[in-house]
């Protein structure tokens, strides 16, 4: 006999109709990237590698692909330099006014990116930072704060405190017991908070639309371009690599996990 | 207990980076929303009394609803189900939802200009069943409003997840213990419990769409604009930076607004558990 909670019949067929819907769009980029027709069509008349060929020998998606490396990198770094000692005050600590303050910080991440988008623009237009490395960095940094702050609170907040009062019985100072037992216990959080602050930089398209130029060209701005201007079917070859490396990335944090029991 | 760094000299470099990268080009933007080309209110006048601009507004807030009410819909029969059914299937359908946090929205709104598009698998099926010409759906409303529903999905789902997964299995047991049928036992007893969960969701939703400018932009109509791409239009175009200031000003209080709503109905700083 069927458990009463257990899910009707109609409910699963639904459930995994949406599934369906979730993925049935990732699922056409791969064949598609591997087309050897020019345009989009679907499903593809012949397959070859030929586009990943032009992805990789051209200097025109190469060279945004290298940008958004560096201006992720750089742009979590700088985040992670920013925004931990905040994290550490907004969950250790009581104060006044430490809930609007929560809020406050959360708050980049809310805003429609358009609106900074126009603010950036003509900002940074009369600082000279628009279509420099800067401007980007500066601007993804800020956005990238909430997100930061976001991976390190549900680690920060579980950290056993009785192994900081330890190190403190045990003689350590105050900062002997951040750098030899704070630290190593939030370094996995600290590791993640950085990695989500690059995809969050790596993908951000609205910012950087309007602040970077020709020559610090994003991945996402080039991307936008093909498809709203040309119809170039090496999207299909970037858009494909990015999710083998989401597939990798997940599977990654799968095996961590179960490695490293909770 | 002993206390290292004072409080306030933690929350500097935050706060101080805050104010300068996103506050100060904020205020310079309510700034020319106000003095652009002349300082007065004439832009924020012009905003309410052009018909066009009261047109985009009420677009944006359509769209955006029938985005929420869309990923509602699809969204909570596919939480619900996660959260009643355990171990493998449910991670697997967890996954598939997280897998979409990890790919950019310009790759999922590429996929749909190819699914969409006059070469794709849904015109070709239209004219395997006869329908000729076959519906045009690329560079139309239909495409945006289908594509913002794929990609805010799953925020919908794991919101509602979260929320399901949580509620007690002995309750429905014994719902149906004292005679409810299935019907009853969720109307009565897990529809009242994950409210709050659909609450957050709609709103979360709303107002990731309302602000939504790449994929309506490259899947929708340019003559149904919506307030985003009027915002980026006003400037590429028309170099009208007081006009887009002034309509970037009024999308803000807009959502300033729903996220006092939410603030108040959930709490912003629950975002951080």
């Amino acid at each position: 006999m069927r458990r009463p909670e257990a899910p009707s019949l109609a409910n699963a067929l639904f459930a995994w109709c949406v599934v369906g819907f979730i993925l049935a769009p990732l699922a056409i980029i791969v064949p598609m990237s591997f087309s050897a027709s020019t345009s989009f069509e679907f499903p593809p008349v012949h397959y070859w590698l030929g586009h990943y060929r032009t992805y990789f020998s051209s200097e025109g998606w190469l060279l945004p692909t290298l940008n958004s490396f560096v201006i992720g990198i750089a742009s979590s770094v700088l985040t992670l330099l920013v925004a931990p000692p905040a994290a550490f005050a907004v969950n250790r600590r009581e104060f006044a006014g430490r809930r609007a303050l929560q809020v406050m910080l959360l708050t980049p991440m809310l805003v429609p990116s358009i609106i900074m988008a126009i603010s950036y623009y003509s900002v940074f237009g009369q600082l000279g930072l628009n279509q420099t490395y800067a401007g980007i960095i500066l601007a993804h940094g800020c956005v990238s704060i909430p997100v930061v702050l976001i991976a390190l609170s549900a680690s920060l907040r579980n950290l056993d405190r009785n192994l900081e009062r330890a190190a403190a019985i045990c003689g350590a100072t105050s900062a002997q017991a951040l750098r030899l037992v704070t630290l190593p216990l939030l370094r996995p959080a600290f590791i993640l908070a950085g990695f989500f602050a690059f995809i969050h930089s790596f993908d951000e398209a609205t910012i950087s639309l309007f602040i970077s130029g020709r020559e610090v060209s994003t991945l996402p701005k080039r991307m936008f371009a093909s498809i709203h201007l040309e119809a170039d079917p090496v999207v299909a070859v970037v858009s494909a690599l990015m999710i083998y490396a989401a597939i990798l990335a997940m599977a990654i944090a799968t095996f961590l996990r179960q490695r490293r029991p909770a | 207990m002993r206390r290292g760094v004072p409080t306030w000299l933690l929350l500097l470099p935050a706060v101080a980076y805050l104010l300068l990268v996103f506050g100060v080009p904020l205020g310079n933007t309510f700034w020319m929303s106000i003095s652009e080309p002349t300082l007065g209110l004439q832009n924020f006048a012009s905003i309410l009394t052009d018909p066009l601009y009261a047109r985009v507004y009420l677009r944006t807030v359509l769209v955006a609803a029938t985005v929420t009410l869309l990923c509602l819909g699809l969204g909570y029969p596919l939480a619900h189900y996660m959260a009643r059914r355990s171990g493998v299937v449910a991670a697997l359908l967890l996954g598939a939802c997280g897998l979409c946090f990890w790919i950019s929205y310009l790759v999922r709104t590429y996929a749909w200009t190819v699914i969409l598009g006059n070469r794709g698998p849904v015109t070709a099926l239209a004219r395997w069943l006869g329908v000729e010409p076959p519906p045009v759906l690329l560079f139309t409303t239909t495409a945006s409003l289908i594509a913002m529903t794929h990609i805010l999905l799953p925020y919908m789902v794991l919101t509602l997840y979260v929320v399901l997964a949580r509620i007690d299995a002995n309750l429905i047991r014994a719902a149906h213990g004292m005679g409810a049928s299935h019907w009853q036992s969720f109307s009565r007893v897990v529809l009242p419990l994950s409210l709050p969960a659909v609450v957050s969701g709609c709103l979360l939703v709303f107002i990731f769409c309302v602000g939504f400018y790449v994929t309506p932009t490259l899947l929708g109509s340019p003559r149904d604009m919506m307030i985003s791409s009027l915002i980026a239009n006003e400037i590429e175009t028309l170099l009208d930076f007081g006009s887009a200031s002034a309509l970037a000003m009024v999308l803000l209080a807009a959502v300033l607004v729903l996220l006092t709503v939410y603030d108040r109905l959930v709490g912003i700083d629950r975002i951080l558990r």
